[in-house]
């Protein structure tokens, strides 16, 4: 594998953290608020969102690929590779995500929550103020764990052209009739986003603590 | 009440009714809390005691009856029959402290700053003032080494009386006690019962569900028993621990003071 390829390679983890990171951005708070909607039992959202969920569970990320890229054209919207593949992936992690964040909510002591409504804390408040601080730090985990999964479903955009690792490294395969060391390399470079992301997650745990830890 | 006529009324609750499905919890309870009263209620558990305390601040909404807080309707716009809206409800919860059975604090939060979240972001009052005044209350209580400690470190006496300091902050007009000495051992009971003595004594108007029948001895105003979601029996402390009226108060006082 030449120095050159390599490069493509990098290219093709750049483009991969990209549209990953993207994703995940977008999905995070779309399932927060895809939770929230269903706690809440907003009358006529809530059942379109449990719908959602179910379905985008249920739909392998290349057919969404797929069915994203080819059909928002047919509605005259035009869409480019990358933004399809963001879209797929948010999409995707989002309903994910918001039965991570529904769990939290569910267990949440109702002995808390009474105590925020009789001193007179409108739902707002008591979100932002009581719920919140403590439901991110219970979800993290699995929200993280989430993020790793998504990474590693990633290459299902690799379908409409998209040039992340793994299309890059068959591409270099292909080109040196040697597809060991390209694909070896690209475990190399998943393998290192993934570390640096759980290096992440452990690093906010240790600096904002469990709830109610001792500063 | 033997002096309803010279205090003001603070709570005034009138023909409160409330059924979960079939169940009749409250049917049709009339009481007064006058100004710096202490008023106890007693009665076995399922008597609808806690019910009753649950829905004065309408975190239990009734069925049928009214509620006034210093002459003003709870949970119902004024004159009309309009629901108040969750906003102005919440307005009308802060004028009332309440104190829970199994604490309710925040855990994410220190203990001054369970003390000053409501006073700040529901009263909206300046963070300089409600934190001095925290420090007071939390030195009342004989806490003030504890105002950073997490909740997670705290005996369950010390948690309750975090949660008297954090309903004082607010204020308010009425407090009411939720059987605030039911979930702790036996040896916590008497630095919680102490520090609500000390207000009762000191003016607070306060309505207290309780087991603690020394409590009500010695501290109550006056004391009612409910059972079966009706009042059915009222009178000052004295009377009703010696002479009981009712035949239901008579055996309710065999079995719970020994």
């Amino acid at each position: 594998m030449t120095w050159n390829a390599f490069l493509s390679l990098l290219d093709g983890a750049g483009l991969t953290l990209l549209i990953s990171g993207a994703g995940i951005l977008i999905g995070v708070p779309l399932g927060f608020a895809l939770a929230l909607i269903r706690w809440a039992r907003v009358p006529v959202l809530a059942p379109i969102a449990a719908v959602y969920v179910s379905l985008l569970r249920s739909t392998p990320a290349v057919t969404l690929c797929l069915l994203i890229f080819f059909a928002v054209p047919t509605l005259g919207i035009e869409i480019g590779a990358w933004t399809a593949g963001i879209l797929t992936l948010a999409l995707v992690t989002a309903a994910f995500n918001s039965e991570i964040w529904r769990a939290g909510l569910l267990n949440f002591p109702a002995d808390q929550l009474e105590a925020a409504r009789a001193f007179g804390m409108p739902a707002g408040l008591r979100l932002r103020r009581i719920i919140f601080p403590q439901l991110w730090r219970v979800s993290l985990p699995g929200l993280v764990n989430e993020a790793t999964l998504l990474i590693k479903a990633s290459p299902a955009i690799a379908v409409i052209g998209v040039a992340e690792i793994t299309r890059a490294a068959t591409r270099i395969g292909a080109q040196t009739y040697e597809p060991l060391p390209p694909m070896l390399a690209a475990t190399g470079l998943y393998v290192a986003i993934i570390l640096v992301l759980v290096g992440l997650q452990r690093f906010v745990e240790k600096r904002y603590g469990r709830i109610g830890a001792q500063a | 009440m033997t002096d309803s006529e010279t205090t003001e009324t603070v709570l005034d609750i009138r023909g409160l009714t409330k059924s979960f499905g079939s169940n009749v919890v409250l049917d049709g309870v009339s009481l007064k809390v006058g100004k710096a009263q202490t008023v106890c209620l007693l009665g076995p558990s399922g008597s609808g005691k806690s019910t009753l305390l649950r829905c004065v601040n309408w975190l239990e909404k009734p069925d049928q009856g009214s509620v006034y807080l210093s002459g003003r309707r709870i949970g119902v716009r004024e004159g009309g029959h309009m629901a108040m809206s969750n906003a102005e409800l919440a307005r009308e919860r802060a004028r009332i402290g309440m104190v829970f059975q199994h604490f309710n604090l925040w855990p994410h939060l220190s203990v001054i700053q369970n003390i000053v979240e409501a006073p700040i972001h529901v009263q909206r009052r300046a963070k300089d003032e409600v934190m001095a005044e925290a420090e007071i209350l939390l030195d009342r209580v004989g806490l003030a080494a504890k105002k950073d400690d997490f909740p997670s470190r705290l005996s369950g006496g010390q948690k309750q009386r975090v949660g008297i300091a954090r309903a004082l902050a607010m204020k308010p007009e009425l407090l009411l006690f939720d059987e605030p000495t039911s979930a702790l051992d036996p040896e916590l009971v008497g630095e919680v019962v102490a520090v609500m003595k000390k207000l009762a004594e000191g003016g607070s108007t306060m309505l207290v569900v309780t087991h603690e029948m020394s409590f009500a001895r010695e501290t109550a105003d006056e004391v009612i028993l409910m059972d079966g979601g009706r009042i059915v029996e009222t009178g000052a402390p004295g009377a009703f621990f010696k002479n009981p009226k009712t035949e239901r108060a008579r055996q309710f006082l065999q079995r719970y003071v020994s």
